[in-house]
This record gives structure tokens, sequence and C-alpha cells, in this order.
């Protein structure tokens, strides 16, 4: 007998990964993108002739490995670009802390600061591993029911409690004790240097609506290390051709499984009857039948594409609680030349992850202004430099800048984003400029990509990038909502496979993958 | 009751439930509503969570399923209970109070006033992920049998002190007060007693402190009995006192501007909690080290339930302030002339809504964080004996891996708010620890 259709909502890197597993084990699979070009947060954008930047996100080192192989990527064109440098973080007083991949080499150039802290890096770069490795288990985990634990369920507890008596008494309590923490505290109880304090923390509150003194950030953090070899200063890889270059190796790799993908078509509404999906219904008006539907997009869009009367009234009230914040927006920069940067006496060091934020306090503040429903005056930026890798992405000896500003909440209380826009570009660039004098006057194009175009170009609730906050109230099994973790979203038939699922936001695969598992042991 | 003055209104809420209903409806049919529904869930929530109070806390770095067995009917109560009060639970444990009661209402005092119940004693604001969850411990006071009835005790707060020492007595034991004890006496790496200021020592088969644990083990132990990563433990553990006390001695009752005379709504607390906007710049301020320039008051007057506690006419003030750093920015110290500008800033915040306190205040003790940890021995202040944040409860309260009441020194054990279940006047810490070493005494005899 023939398998069912299944249809794909969005083209994400989620979307597409659980469309190609889907379409690997024989599925019939349609995937449907709203936008006119596949790829979601990876599409590249042109921010001037010859200059190409990637949208939203511009790294690509959390990729599962298990999905660049199972899903044949490489073959598919995907070339991975891994600098020696993680992150390179300048400070005001002109100085600045190189992060490397080797713990080592970041150690003995701390050490000309602080000794002890040069010392406190390397026992921290062991914590993060350790704990992440085990987190690293739980996220390739399909997430328990509380309800009714099955036998899988049980495998998988054993598992993971295998996998926690693998790291020791000592290593299980400081993982139980860590991940509900401040990202703040899990730095400042080890470092005595703002220096590294600053930039570490910054880690645990990229794309959320918090600062580092919130509680759970400590676990976004961990989180963002778990899998690949993140360690402490986390991954700086980038896909040669741009971001989007991995989006287009994935959809030759769905379509080389058969997959159909087509572009300008909208969901407008998943039809249910019964508690069951029917199809769904496009811009165009036209329908398609279906027993199965895969959302990658995120959890409160989907359910509001649902019938309010299928969902009931708590249904409604809780999937519109769904919290997306989102408070991070997108400058790219097109550059003459190669700026300069405060304490980066070789390029090499530029390479990474350029983050600027200088202390504890200065993230925080960033932070506040979300708070308040104001920008930032001054936003904690995480920027790259893809040409230093890929000098491919810009007319020779120009350079493409892609930065992300945190601090740009969705909502502005007292004005608009299209009145504030340019604004956060000049706030952007005057951030950037305190630590690169002179960047400024390199400046040939500019593009802001501000949190309102996430939510209205890229279909981000909120504009949230993580599509729900990785908070604490919105983890691992009540992930978006308690009781519907696992993968398998309020109706029979749909299934959530974004961002918005365990383990959540970044460009992993993680939820696309494990969504595929358990949707081919539903429908198989 | 507490009522929250405002500008040129007020929020009133009483026990009487249909009044605070009515009350509630003049600001927003929803959140009326809302309140009814949130109040039933609420009381369901402390039912289940109430049991966990008595649970003595497994170590999680031990996996063996007899450690983890005081789990078991915790986790089948979780297990049967509606899907509603699961994801409520979840979210109490996991959300701010803001987040979790902007899933509810809309009226600003209101949520304000409520998250007020979530912030009380820690270095948090009502944004702040894991407030919601101290919002239900504080519902959890059970007095008089009603959920979430704040008492005010005759003869103040002291009154329930008294009454517990008066039990303690007729059961026989004996209290001795003005002993201050400088060290606890170990032999061969067990406690065996305490010595007295003078000289003096007391020997006794097991000491039990209810001091929290940064002046238990690094105060009062001496040096070199501890393993050292136990004691960084006790080190790296959260004190932050957050909260100042201001006491004011009036020589006449004051009047709200809001809502003028003298009535009912004066007898309970009036809150200073306009808006989540409001509590959370208060907040803002404390984290970058200064006392907030507009504080959260929490303010009673006790004279009006118990006259005697002043001379006819006259009347006290008790304010509890918020938020009040131990740790101020740049190194600075609580200085006597900081400690007074603390102390007007209160008073400045408690003209805008008293506009003629400042004439009838005969009298002022201002307490600073500092002030606290000096009088009281409270470690910086904080009136919980460490931080109510996630990481500093249950398994991991007062230190990860001993959270039973036994410390690493035998016969040396812990019995205040330091411990599980936290901090409050509950009692339950007391109690929990006398169970546990009468438990492990009742072993030791069948051992022998």
């Amino acid at each position: 007998m023939a398998k069912p259709q299944i249809v794909v909502m969005g083209a994400g890197h989620n979307g597409l990964i659980v469309a190609a597993y889907l379409a690997k084990a024989g599925h019939k699979v349609t995937v449907l993108e709203r936008s006119s070009e596949a790829g979601g947060i990876l599409r590249n954008t042109e921010i001037a002739p010859g200059f190409t930047a990637p949208g939203i996100g511009h790294t690509v080192g959390r990729l599962r490995e298990s999905v660049i192989r199972d899903l044949k990527l490489m073959q598919h064109g995907l070339e991975l670009l891994t600098p020696d440098v993680r992150m390179f973080a300048p400070q005001p007083d002109g100085s600045a802390v190189t992060f490397w991949g080797e713990a080592e080499r970041t150690a003995s150039e701390i050490r000309a600061r602080n000794p002890k802290d040069a010392d406190a890096y390397l026992a921290f770069d062991k914590k993060v591993r350790v704990i992440a490795s085990f987190l690293a288990y739980i996220n390739v985990a399909t997430p328990p029911d509380a309800k009714s634990p099955s036998l899988s369920d049980a495998i998988m507890g054993l598992k993971l409690g295998k996998a926690f008596k693998d790291i020791g008494a000592v290593a299980g309590r400081e993982t139980i004790r860590s991940l509900p923490m401040a990202v703040a505290d899990l730095v400042q109880e080890i470092f005595d240097d703002e220096a590294l304090r600053g930039p570490l923390s910054t880690r645990g509150v990229k794309f959320t609506a918090t600062g580092p003194w919130a509680a759970g950030t400590a676990a976004v953090f961990l989180n963002d290390s778990a899998g690949n070899d993140g360690g402490a200063p986390g991954e700086a890889t980038f896909a040669k051709g741009g971001s989007g270059a991995l989006a287009a190796a994935l959809v030759k790799a769905a379509e080389s499984y058969g997959v159909t993908i087509r572009t300008g078509a909208e969901v407008t509404e998943i039809r249910t009857t019964n508690g069951r999906v029917v199809g769904v219904k496009l811009a165009d008006g036209s329908q398609i039948d279906t027993k199965a539907v895969v959302t990658a997009a995120d959890p409160k869009r989907t359910l509001n594409l649902c019938d309010p009367v299928e969902l009931g009234p708590h249904m409604v009230w809780r999937a519109n609680n769904i919290r997306t914040p989102g408070a991070t927006a997108k400058v790219n920069l097109a550059l003459s030349g190669l700026p300069t940067f405060n304490g980066a006496d070789d390029v090499d060091r530029l390479k990474g992850r350029i983050v600027i934020g200088t202390s504890i306090d200065h993230v925080e503040k960033a932070k506040d202004a979300v708070k308040y429903g104001h920008l930032a005056e001054e936003p904690w930026l995480e920027a790259t430099i893809p040409t230093l890798v890929d000098p491919s992405l810009a007319p020779e000896g120009k350079h493409v800048m892609s930065v992300l500003a945190e601090g740009a909440p969705r909502h502005l209380r007292d004005s608009t984003w299209d009145a504030e826009r340019d604004r956060l570009g000049d706030v952007t660039v005057k951030t950037l400029e305190r630590f690169a004098p002179g960047l400024g006057e390199l400046i040939e194009a500019r593009e802001v990509i501000t949190t309102e175009d996430f939510e209205t170009e890229y279909g981000l609730s909120g504009g949230h990038v993580y599509h729900a906050e990785p908070g604490l109230d919105q983890f691992f099994a009540w992930r978006p909502l308690a009781g519907e973790a696992r993968y398998k979203l309020v109706f029979d038939g749909l299934y959530l496979a974004g961002s918005g699922a365990h383990p959540g936001g970044g460009v992993t695969g993680g939820p696309g993958s494990n969504a595929a598992r358990a949707i081919l042991g539903d429908l198989d | 009751g507490t009522i929250t003055p405002l500008d040129d209104d007020y929020l009133w809420r009483v026990n009487d439930h249909g009044k605070t209903i009515r009350e509630i409806r003049r600001w927003s049919k929803n959140d009326a509503e809302a309140y009814e529904e949130y109040g039933q869930l609420m009381a369901e929530m402390a039912r289940f969570i109430k049991p966990i109070l008595s649970i003595v806390p497994p170590d999680p770095g031990k996996i063996s399923p007899r450690d983890w067995l005081p789990l078991g009917p915790l986790a089948k109560s979780f297990k049967e209970l509606p899907q509603k009060l699961q994801t409520t639970f979840i979210q109490l444990m996991t959300m701010s109070a803001a987040d979790f009661l902007d899933q509810w209402f809309e009226t600003e005092p209101l949520k304000a006033t409520m998250s007020a119940s979530g912030i009380i004693g820690t270095f948090q604001g009502p944004r702040s992920p894991g407030t919601a969850y101290v919002l239900l411990h504080h519902y959890m006071g059970e007095i008089d049998g009603a959920f979430r009835a704040w008492g005010i005790p005759k003869g103040g707060t002291g009154g329930i002190s008294y009454s517990i020492a008066n039990a303690a007595l007729s059961l026989g034991a004996e209290i001795r007060t003005e002993t201050k004890v400088t060290n606890i006496i170990t032999k061969g790496g067990r406690a065996i007693g305490v010595a007295l200021e003078g000289g003096e020592e007391v020997h006794a088969d097991v000491v039990m402190s209810s001091l929290d644990s940064r002046w238990t083990f690094i105060h009062l132990l001496e040096k070199g009995i501890l393993d050292p990563e136990f004691e960084s433990d006790v080190m790296r553990y959260k004190y932050r006192g957050s909260s100042g006390k201001v006491n004011l001695a009036l020589d006449g009752l004051p009047e709200l501007a809001c809502k003028p005379g003298r009535g009912e709504w004066l007898r309970g607390a009036i809150s200073f909690s306009p808006s989540l906007d409001y509590m959370e710049r208060a907040y803002d301020d404390a984290k970058y080290g200064e006392f907030s320039k507009r504080p959260y008051i929490d303010c009673i007057m006790p004279t009006l339930v118990d006259p005697s506690m002043a001379p006819p006419g006259k009347h006290t003030m008790s304010c509890f302030v918020q938020y009040a750093p131990y740790h101020l920015a740049g190194d600075n110290e609580w200085t006597p002339e900081r400690r007074d500008a603390f102390g007007e800033t209160v008073i400045d915040t408690l003209e805008e809504r008293f506009p003629d306190i400042r004439s009838k205040i005969v009298g002022k003790l201002v307490l600073s964080p500092k002030d606290i940890e000096d009088w009281t021995g409270l470690s910086e202040g904080n009136i919980f004996q460490g931080e109510l944040s996630l990481e500093q409860l249950f398994f991991n309260r007062p230190v990860p891996g001993w959270a039973r009441y036994r410390t690493p020194v035998p016969d040396l054990w812990m019995c205040g708010s330091a411990t599980h279940p936290g901090g409050g006047i509950m009692g339950a810490n007391g109690r929990l620890a006398a169970l546990e070493y009468l438990k492990e005494k009742k072993k030791g005899r069948r051992a022998a």
C-alpha cells in the first residue's frame, strides 16, 4: 500500500531536515514554504551588489553530525569552515580576550591578565564539556510522557540515568545545580575579570529576552555547548557560500529523496475534524488533503492556524500564552575594507564571533531595555566577518559584517520599528565603533532587519528566532507546552518539528530529526 | 486585607471574597472572573505542594532507587494530577511571577501587588524566572486553616516566638538567652558540644544549628575540619540580602491621599506596588548596587490591631522595604549616612501616598541589610538564610548533596531556614530536622 502524503509547513532547516528523513523512509512529502525562497533563518541576503550576508543565522557549527551524515550533506555541496578562533571580545580599555578552540591557548593568553582566571578557565571549560555531554543525551531524546510512560520511555529513562551516573556524583550534583542558575552566577562564581564574565555570559542570553541575571540562562549556555565541540566559548563554524549554502544543501538532500518543495505557498488553515488533521488550506484558496501535517513553523503560529473550536478555549489560552518575546535584530554591513578592532593584533582573532558584551552589567542593561519596550542604548552584539574565511561573499578586498543586535524588543512602547529602523542601525554601528574606530567610514551599504521584520518576513511569532523563549518554563518535557512535547501537537496527525520543540532553537537540526523519528514511529 | 494606594485611586483587597471581587471588577471584568478561577487553582496547587514540604530531599549525586524512594509518592501524585494542574505546577516552578500573572490578569496594581509575595526576601525582580515559585511559597503559610491568610499576630511576630518557647519549656527544654556560642567543639571529627562566650563549654550528644550555613560551617567550626570542596560549596552559597526595614513611631494616624479618613483599609497591609514596571525598576536599581529610588514597601500599622504596642493615641508603622542590596556598587559600605539616605528615600516614598506622614514622625528606626546582619546574625541580612533561587532549593539546600539535615560533621545537624523547605515562618525545617534525627537515633539504638 502506498504510504500517505505528508505535508511539511516551512522550509527552514528543521522543515527540510524532517522532510528529508521522512522521504528517505519512503514517504511522499511536500514542503510548503510561505516565502519565495527556502532556507528560513539561513537564507542569504544581498546587502549590495556582490555582497552576500546571512539573513539571520550566521554560524552553523551546532548542526548535528548525524544529520550531516544521514542526509549526505557534504555530497550535496555543504562545506564547513572552522577557524581556530571561537570568540573575540574587545574591552573598553583597548584590550581584548580571545577565546580559541583550544582551551590551553585561551588560558595562556588569559594568564597575562589574571593567572587565577587562567586556571579557572581550564576548569570551567572542562565542567562545561562534562555537563554538555550529558545534555547531548537529553537533546537526542524524545521527552518522556508524564501521563503514561511507555516501554521506550523507560528505556530512554534508563539510558539517561546511566549517562547521568557516568558523569559521576560530583558532576551530577553540579549539573542539577547549574541548569536552573543565572548565567551571571555561573561565570561570576568562577572568574574575577569582567572581561571574561561579560562575553561568556552572552552565551546564555543569545536570542532571549532575558538578561544574564535571569534564572535558567545557564541552561541556555550549557545547551549551546551540547552536541558538538562547543566547550566554554561555543562554536564558530561557517558554511562556505554563506548560511544559505547550508539551506541549499538541505534542499538538494531533500529533493534527492523525492521531496517536493513549493515556495510561495502559504498555509492559512490547518483543517481538523474530531481531533484529527484532514488537510491544509493555502492562501491561494487551494486545499491539500492529508492525514499528516508536520509544522516547522513556531507552535503559536501553528496553533493559530487551527480551528479554535476544535482546540477548545483552554488550549487557545495556552497557545497564546506561549512566550515569544523576540529581542534580537540584525544589521548587515557591506564594508570597503577590513575594520581594525582594538586588541586584535592579528586578523586571525577576528575570524570567529566578535562579541561586544563587555561586562555582565552591559549585557544585563541591554536586556533591561527590552522589559520596558525600548531599544537598548548600547545593545550587546555578536558580529561575524564571514568574508575572512570565505572571501567569495564580497568583491575582492571588501568585506561583509553580520551583526546580531541584542536589546531590540519586538514591540516598542513609544515608537514603531519603521521609525526606529535607522536608529537601530546607528546604535549598532556606534557601539561597534567604540571598539573598532573608523568602522563607520568603511560602510558602503547597510541592511537593518528589525525584530518586526523577523515576524513579518520570516514568520517568527514575536520575532523570536528560537520560536519560543528558551526559559525553564518552556524546556524539555514542557516545550512548547506540558503534555505536547513529544512532537505530536494537540491533534492526531499534527507534528511539531521546529525550534519550538525539544531541544529548541539554533541550527542543530535536533527538533527536525527527533520529530522525524517520532513521526516514523507513529506512522509506520 | 491589602490596599495598594495609587495616584488618584487604589486597589483594596480584603478577606471578604465577594467584596474583593467587586473591587477588582471596578478595574477589570475579566480580572474579576480570572481571580476566582486563579484562587481555586492556587488552593489546589498548594494542597499538592504541601507534602513536598515534608519530604527529606534525596541526594541527586546518588542514583540508587532507595535514595529516591521518598519521591515515589510525589511522582505518583503528580502523574495523577489533572493536566491543568501539572502545567501550573511546572509554570510555578520555572516562571517569573510577572509572566505567570500576565497569563491571568491585566490590572497593573493587582499584578504588581500579587507579584510582591514572589519577591519578598529575594534578590530577584517580578520579571526574574523562578519568582513564581516564591509566590506559592508564600501561599503555603497556613494560619487558621486558611491559605494565604497572612496573620498579624497579637503582640507582634514576637508573640509567635514566645508561644513556641513556652511549648518547648513545657516539654522540658531549657532556653538560655544572652548566651553567645563562639564555636562548635569537635573531637575526632564529631561534634561534642559548643563553647560559649566567657569560656563555658556545653557538651551534648548532638548539636543542632538553626544558624545559616556560613555561620555554622565557616565561623563556628574550627578550620581544617571540613573537606575543602564542601567548604567552597558553602562559600559560594548566595545570601544577597535585599531588604531593609523602617519602623516609625507616629504621634497620630496618617491619612492616605487616595483614600482619606481612618478606616478598615489602614488595618491591613498597605502595599507600595502600583505597577510591575515600578517593582522591576526598584529591582533594577538594586541589581546595579544601589538601593531603590522608589522601593516596594509593605507597610503595616500594628497598633491598629493591638493598641498596647504604643501609648494611647500613638501609632507604630512597620515598613518592609525592598530593595536595599547588602552589596553596594563600587565596594561601598553601608555607612550611617547611607542608612539615613535610605531612610529618607523610604519616607519620601511614603509621603507620596501619606502626605501628612512626615509631620507625625516622632521616632524612627532604619535597618539596612548590614544592620539586619549585625542584629540578627543572618548572613548578609538575608531573612531566609540563603536566597530562594532554584539552584538553592530542595536537593541543594543548604549544600548540594547535604539536604538531609545532616552535615559532614557527625552529630552536627542543621535545622533552620537554611535547610529545605527554606525560609518563612513555617516551622517546617525544625520539625523535619527533629523527625529525621529521631529516626536516625532509633535506627542507631536498634543497631546497637
